[in-house]
């Protein structure tokens, strides 16, 4: 198997030009074979019944639906995956064989990632709680909790989550790393091609450097391929659909909010307006209506 | 691993004397496999050691893939009919002039007696970052090295500019297009008919590869049909000496015209893309219109529209405005 | 009666080996056990090689050595050694290795790795000469007095000289002058000032420099391919330390040199070294893609000049600045162009400033009108524009300027045999019709325009002092033995023709030996700057005469009377008017033979060349040997010959194409001995000429610093259909005063004719305006025809 593309250049001199095509095939195989066995798996275990532990304290004052993704959030993240989709498609289907322009596509979805990445960056920084995406200790036990409830059905309960579980913090932290990689090296990539903005230079960086960028950006998207399908799956596995369904309508109902939240962590109250910062979250404290008077 | 070049490395050489043994070769070695036709662009190549295919499967043994047939006022011509057979052939000549006077430009006369039909629209680029085996984004890199800042690029292109700035150097594609000729591909599922305008693959579909050939395919028979027979013709080539050179800017065009007026037309231009453009503007511009001077002018405007030189190939642009001005003028 | 030789056609005596492919050339040649050589070529510009691996080479099955440069003898640069530690162009030779045939050489040398340190590099000497520029070697960029310096100059020069768009001239490294032209630039009715670029281009001859090489008996058998045979051996037995006798060279044929292969090529030496370390015999066959790097090309020139002129057309004052791309090895061109324009134009005032930079392409030699081709293609048409803006005729401006045989000329005023320029402008003019022709300058028809013009190109034609050897066997011919190659003149025929008359022999009496120094050969000259035919039709007139003498006094001891009674004609010897009686030659040699002595060569002149004398005791004994020195006189002149070359061109002003339909060259060469082949040199000389100003091209990627146009088909030499069918040549034909038999050579001065005709036609198609550039191709004249932003500057070079 290819790993790295080497090339001799116009010196002869051994230059890194890329990740080798076969990650390709070997990201999707190997997302495809996680699928696979994940589902194997878990009809082999009996599927999931999340052992819904007592509701806390001050569940009755809640609403039937909870809200979890504002609008804004919500549009984020599907214009993000749109463009995100495009993106996989354009970088590896030429490259499995279905050959189209793809690179016009290609750079114009990449700047769109990109914008909607800044609005992101913003928008969570000025109007949501960065603190609910905060990975602590805490996130950390519940995870290993989760995990080995997952394993070992009769395991106990792991304790329930704050407003993101730890998996989607964690996927979402990679995610970032992933795509940053994937942006800034993508963006360094377009100083080589014809675009509005500039004439290109392929001499800007030298041999080594534009090696390593493409090198980057090639384990950037193929691990993109890995991620992005393993969160589609999960997102339409039906125990998943839930949350699916709350990054759609941007709620979810309170039987489910009571199941997997711990209202400690994330409190969705009335008074949470006047808690603010103490642990629960922005989307229900963005949208409350002390906070846009 | 040091350079060499000018000492062709050993291949495994097969001489096949049917389609059918042609196909299952390639098909039997896929990627290793190289179809080897008059040999004027494969032993540059292999000569350099830059394409270094393991099976050489020569198509100069079978007879079927030479000679011309007719089809009504049509003709079939096999993928291995030489290049001076088709611009001496009367019957070329009387129905398709435009693809006698293309198949007539090509580099000098020993040249066009070896090479063929099919192997002329399928060669490779002449862009020379290229062939100086340099890891450009045709050779499978990540560089056009033609396109840089300091690059020289008189020879490259103007349009359809994706990354790789190569053109195609065939003298006869563009006459091709111009006249709908198909090509015939055959595999070892079956055959395809591809029209001529999509058997040239431009780099923003497919960077490494200059046709629609895939490894196991075989060009088998080119058809021009017979719908522009005996229609008025223009072909011409310019280039930096008379012979043995491929073209700057070619044009060729095809006119059916009454009374001083373009009923149809097909203009085509090569050596300003990867592939043969036909200029489908143009077309629709001169269609209806009289033949005249106005006309001319402004197809040629038209026809340069969208186009963008690199460093040294602004003169393209005055070429091939010029030469479609010509082609519009020729219909008078 | 005996033919008349002078002045006839003849079928060279190779003619039938070439054209049914039974000449052998370089890579003809086999011996046994022979084995191939293949080279490891620099990939960079500038290089130093740090380490070798070829481990993984010379452990493959049929590799059988390897030769590096530690294994060639050591030069300091600028010379060149055929194997380097430090390339300094890409394609120069670092190593070769030998194996039992090509295919495994060359996979051999595939697995070697070198590893290599890129050092600085530098294309355009204008780059190099800038503050900070690179210089192509690490001891400097350019000689002075023999001393390697770093030149630069500095950053206002540059600044003011792009700001005005023209060449930047700072501290020149040669300069000369006559008279006050800053003088006589005031007094000027007109000046004319352009900034100038002819391009460096490749010579690639159709036989690449292959060669093949064993050692037998301590000594060294070299088949190569070469311009000279007897200067070339002794080349090589200088580069190798070697006795002259211990090398026995053949070079029947040479597919072409044009300047590049005068006295052989250094990778001559390759097989001969290669072939002592493994102990077989080595075959080196060239590639084109080598020839390309290693097979030499025309130094180019960016330059800048202003012309005064009187308001009749006397050009009063010259002033040249010139920079010359001295490639990897350095180029003198520019000596002999600032001559030649001085020669041409004869200006009173005149100044010559030139400087010749080192840099990192491939190295450069003569090539066929070395600096003389250049400059008067570049010159003629600003001279044509003096002419039009003082209404004065082209063919008039340059009769008025051109000068007689009385002509000082050059930094040292050397004065020359003979000068008919006049007469061949005249001629010229008359064969191709400048009266009527003149008046097609500008005619349009369709989006054709046609342009007329005139190049008057000189160059050097002869020297003096060689030696003849030839022989009268018992077989009744004449043998006569040339050390002169046979570089495609006819000139190892023709040079004996004179010979063979004054012997009043027909030409089937004659034989000639060449080509194998194991046969005897005489010193001779090299053959290059047209000398051949003035030198050697010398040459072997005076053996010629010495033979005769010989004759004479072997028929007068043998039949009586004095030497003087006796003529020669037909073979045969005989009192004069009584033809049937006497000897014949056979007869003679038999005679000369039993005389000995003299006779037969074994007593031989005091003054000829030691290696005459070895050649001579070579073929003494075998007949009767005429050997003499050239002792004609008439040293301290120059010797040149003349070139005018007229031309018509068609220019399509919507593709910049332009088309040669007529041409005509008259040449000023003296005598004219052979004229078939006088024809040929003049008319494939202009054509040679009109490729360099139009077709051939040689383009550089500054980045990586490598060249394109690495194939025939790239460089783009003019073919069949670049060239008018219908073109003419006249010559004028008055026997050079100083020389026996009056002729000069011809070889070389039609090139700068050629291409000037070109570009002056082509400078007046375009109404006057002179692109001061070649090649004229079709991007560049479409650029200026549309008024499109040039991608150039005024200076740039290497381009496309």
């Amino acid at each position: 198997m290819e790993v790295l593309r080497r090339a001799a250049n116009p010196w002869g001199q051994e230059v890194l030009i890329g990740i080798g095509w076969d990650l390709v095939w070997l990201a999707v195989v190997a997302s495809a074979a996680f699928v696979v066995g994940h589902m194997v798996w878990v009809r082999l275990r009996g599927g999931f019944t999340h052992e819904a532990s007592e509701p806390g304290p001050g569940s009755s004052g809640l609403p039937e639906r909870v809200e979890r993704h504002s609008f804004a959030a919500r549009a984020f993240h599907w214009v993000m995956s749109a463009a995100m989709l495009v993106l996989l498609v354009t970088a590896f289907v030429p490259v499995l064989g279905l050959q189209f322009p793809w690179v016009t596509l290609h750079w114009v979805a990449g700047l769109a990632l990109l914008a909607t990445v800044l609005w992101h960056i913003v928008h969570s920084i000025g109007w949501q709680d960065l603190g609910s995406m905060w990975v602590s200790a805490r996130d950390v036990r519940e995870g290993f909790a989760e995990l080995r409830q997952s394993l070992d059905p009769k395991a106990p309960p792991a304790p329930r989550a704050g407003k993101y579980p730890f998996d989607h913090k964690l996927y979402h932290h990679v995610v970032v790393v992933v795509s940053f990689g994937a942006i800034a090296t993508g963006l360094l990539m377009m100083l080589r091609i014809d675009t509005p903005f500039w004439d290109r230079n392929t001499y800007l960086l030298s041999d080594a450097a534009w090696g390593w960028t493409y090198l980057v950006h090639g384990l950037s998207g193929v691990s993109l391929i890995g991620l992005v399908a393993g969160h589609i799956y999960f997102a339409i596995r039906p125990e998943k659909r839930w949350i699916t369904w709350s990054m759609v309508r941007g709620w979810i109902d309170r039987e489910h909010y009571l199941a997997h939240h711990d209202p400690e962590r994330w409190n969705v109250g009335v008074d949470a307006g006047a808690r603010r910062g103490a642990g629960a979250i922005a989307d229900a404290v963005a949208r409350a209506p002390d906070q846009d008077a | 691993m040091a350079t060499i070049r000018d000492m062709m490395p050993a291949f495994e050489l097969f001489q096949p004397a049917t389609v059918e043994d042609a196909v299952a070769l390639l098909a039997e070695h896929g990627r290793e496999a190289w179809a080897l036709a008059g040999g004027l662009d494969s032993m540059d190549w292999f000569k350099d050691r830059i394409k270094r295919p393991r099976v050489v499967i020569d198509l100069g043994g079978i007879p079927d893939l030479t000679g011309i047939q007719e089809r009504g006022e049509g003709l079939d011509i096999g993928a291995m009919t030489s290049l001076s057979a088709v611009a001496a052939d009367e019957r070329v000549r009387s129905r398709f002039q435009l693809l006698a006077d293309a198949a007539s430009q090509v580099a000098t006369p020993q040249i066009r007696n070896q090479g063929t039909l099919g192997g002329n629209v399928s060669q490779d680029t002449r862009c020379w970052y290229y062939r100086s085996g340099w890891p450009c984004y045709r050779a499978g890199g990540n560089t056009c090295y033609a396109s840089a800042p300091q690059a020289m690029n008189r020879e490259h292109c103007i349009l359809g500019a994706s990354r790789c700035v190569a053109v195609n150097p065939s003298d006869t594609a563009p006459a091709l297009v111009a006249l709908d000729a198909t090509m015939d591909v055959r595999n070892r599922r079956g055959t395809r008919t591809v029209a001529a305008e999509d058997y040239f693959v431009g780099p923003a579909i497919d960077i490494t590869r200059m046709t629609a050939l895939k490894p196991g395919d075989l060009l088998t028979s080119i058809r021009v049909p017979a719908d522009w027979a005996g229609a008025r013709f223009y072909f011409e080539k310019v280039r930096d000496r008379g012979s043995w050179d491929f073209a700057l800017v070619t044009v060729a065009a095809a006119f059916r015209t009454a009374g001083g007026r373009i009923d149809q037309a097909r203009v085509v231009v090569n050596g300003v893309a990867a592939y043969p453009v036909r200029l489908h503007d143009v077309e629709r511009l001169v269609t209806g219109a009289p033949a005249s001077e106005e006309t001319a002018q402004a197809a040629g405007d038209l026809a340069v529209q969208g186009a963008r030189p690199l460093k040294y190939n602004g003169y393209k642009l005055a070429l091939m405005r010029n030469l479609v001005r010509r082609a519009v003028r020729s219909a008078a | 009666m005996a033919e008349k030789l002078i002045g006839t056609d003849i079928a060279p005596p190779d003619l039938v080996a070439k054209i049914t492919g039974r000449a052998r050339y370089a890579e003809d040649f086999r011996a046994d056990g022979m084995a191939f050589a293949k080279l490891l070529l620099s990939p960079m510009p500038h290089a130093r090689v740090r380490r070798i691996d070829a481990e993984r080479a010379l452990s493959m099955p049929g590799v059988l050595g390897i030769l590096t440069a530690d294994d060639v003898p050591q030069r300091d640069a600028p010379a060149e050694q055929c194997l380097t530690n430090e390339p300094v162009y890409e394609g120069e030779p670092i190593l070769a290795v030998a194996a039992v045939d090509e295919a495994t050489a060359a996979e051999a040398v595939e697995r070697i790795r070198v590893d290599l340190e890129p050092l600085p590099f530098v294309l355009d000497p204008l780059e190099s000469l800038r503050p900070g520029g690179a210089d192509a070697h690490v001891q400097g960029n350019v000689i002075v007095d023999r001393e390697w310096k770093s030149l630069k100059w500095t950053a206002e020069e540059f600044a003011s000289a792009e700001a005005a768009g023209r060449l930047p001239m700072g501290e020149p490294t040669s300069e000369w002058s006559h008279g006050d032209v800053d003088a006589a630039f005031a007094a000027a009715d007109l000046i004319v000032e352009e900034t100038i670029v002819h391009q460096s281009v490749t010579h690639h001859p159709m036989e690449p420099r292959s060669n093949m090489a064993f050692w037998q008996n301590g000594k060294l058998h070299i088949f190569a391919s070469t311009q000279s045979t007897a200067r070339t051996r002794a080349a090589l037995a200088s580069a190798l330390e070697l006795d002259l006798e211990d090398i026995v060279f053949v070079a029947e044929y040479c597919g072409g040199g044009f300047g590049s292969k005068i006295s052989g090529s250094t990778v001559m030496q390759i097989p001969a070294l290669l072939s002592r370390k493994i102990g077989r015999p080595v075959m080196h066959r060239v590639t084109r893609y080598e020839e390309n790097y290693f097979g030499r090309a025309r130094p180019g020139f960016q330059g800048w000049v202003k012309m005064g002129f009187r308001a009749d057309g006397r050009m009063t004052a010259l002033d040249l600045y010139l920079v010359e791309e001295g490639g990897a090895y350095g180029s003198g061109d520019f000596g002999t162009a600032g001559a030649v324009a001085h020669l041409t134009y004869t200006p009173e005032n005149v100044r010559v400033r030139a400087v010749s930079v080192f840099t990192n392409t491939p190295p450069k030699a003569a090539q066929r009108g070395p600096g003389g081709a250049q400059i008067i293609s570049m010159l003629e048409p600003i001279v044509d524009k003096g002419a039009r803006q003082l209404g004065v005729d082209r063919l008039a401006i340059r009769s008025l300027n051109a000068p007689g045989s009385d002509v000082r000329f050059g930094p040292r005023l050397m004065g020359l045999t003979s000068v008919h320029a006049r007469e061949a402008l005249e001629l010229g003019a008359r064969t191709f019709g400048w009266d009527e022709k003149r008046m097609l300058s500008g005619r349009r028809n369709g989006t054709k325009v046609t342009g007329v013009g005139i190049g008057l190109s000189p160059y050097t034609a002869g020297s003096r002092g060689y030696d003849g050897l030839m022989v009268v066997r018992p077989d009744g011919k004449l043998h006569v033995h040339q050390g002169i190659g046979n570089l495609g003149t006819h000139s190892i025929a023709d040079t004996a023709r004179p010979a063979a008359e004054l012997l009043g022999l027909s030409w089937d009496q004659v034989e000639i030996h060449w080509g194998d120094t194991s046969l005897g050969v005489p010193r001779s000259s090299n053959q290059a700057g047209s000398q051949t035919t003035h030198a050697h039709t010398r040459a072997n007139h005076a053996a010629a005469e010495d033979a005769k003498r010989k004759i004479q006094e072997v028929a007068a001891r043998t039949l009586g009377g004095a030497p003087g009674d006796y003529v020669l004609d037909g073979g045969r010897v005989f009192r004069r008017g009584s033809r049937g009686s006497g000897m014949s030659f056979a007869d003679v040699a038999r005679r000369a033979i039993e005389l000995g002595g003299h006779f037969d060569g074994h007593e031989l002149p005091d003054d000829i060349h030691a290696e005459t004398v070895t050649a001579a005791s070579k073929v003494a004994g075998q007949g009767l040997v005429g050997v003499a020195k050239d002792n004609y006189g008439g040293d301290g002149a120059g010797v040149y010959s003349w070139v005018v070359g007229f031309a018509v061109v068609e220019l399509d002003t919507e593709t910049g194409v332009v088309e040669v339909v007529d041409y005509t060259g008259a040449t000023d060469c003296g005598t004219v001995i052979h004229p078939r082949s006088l024809g040929a040199q003049v008319l494939g000389g202009s054509i040679q000429g009109m490729g360099m100003a139009m077709t051939q091209r040689w383009v550089f990627d500054p980045k990586w610093g490598v060249p394109f146009a690495k194939r025939l088909y790239t460089a783009r030499p003019p073919g069949m259909l670049d060239v008018p069918l219908n073109a003419q040549w006249a010559a004028v034909g008055i026997p050079d005063p100083t020389t026996p038999v009056g002729a000069k050579g011809i070889g070389e001065p039609p090139v700068g004719a050629g291409a000037a005709a070109i570009t002056c036609a082509v400078a007046d198609a375009l109404g006057g305006r002179c692109l001061c550039r070649t090649p004229l191709t079709p991007d560049i004249i479409l650029t200026e025809l549309e008024g499109l932003r040039k991608p150039y500057s005024p200076t740039a070079t290497h381009i496309g």
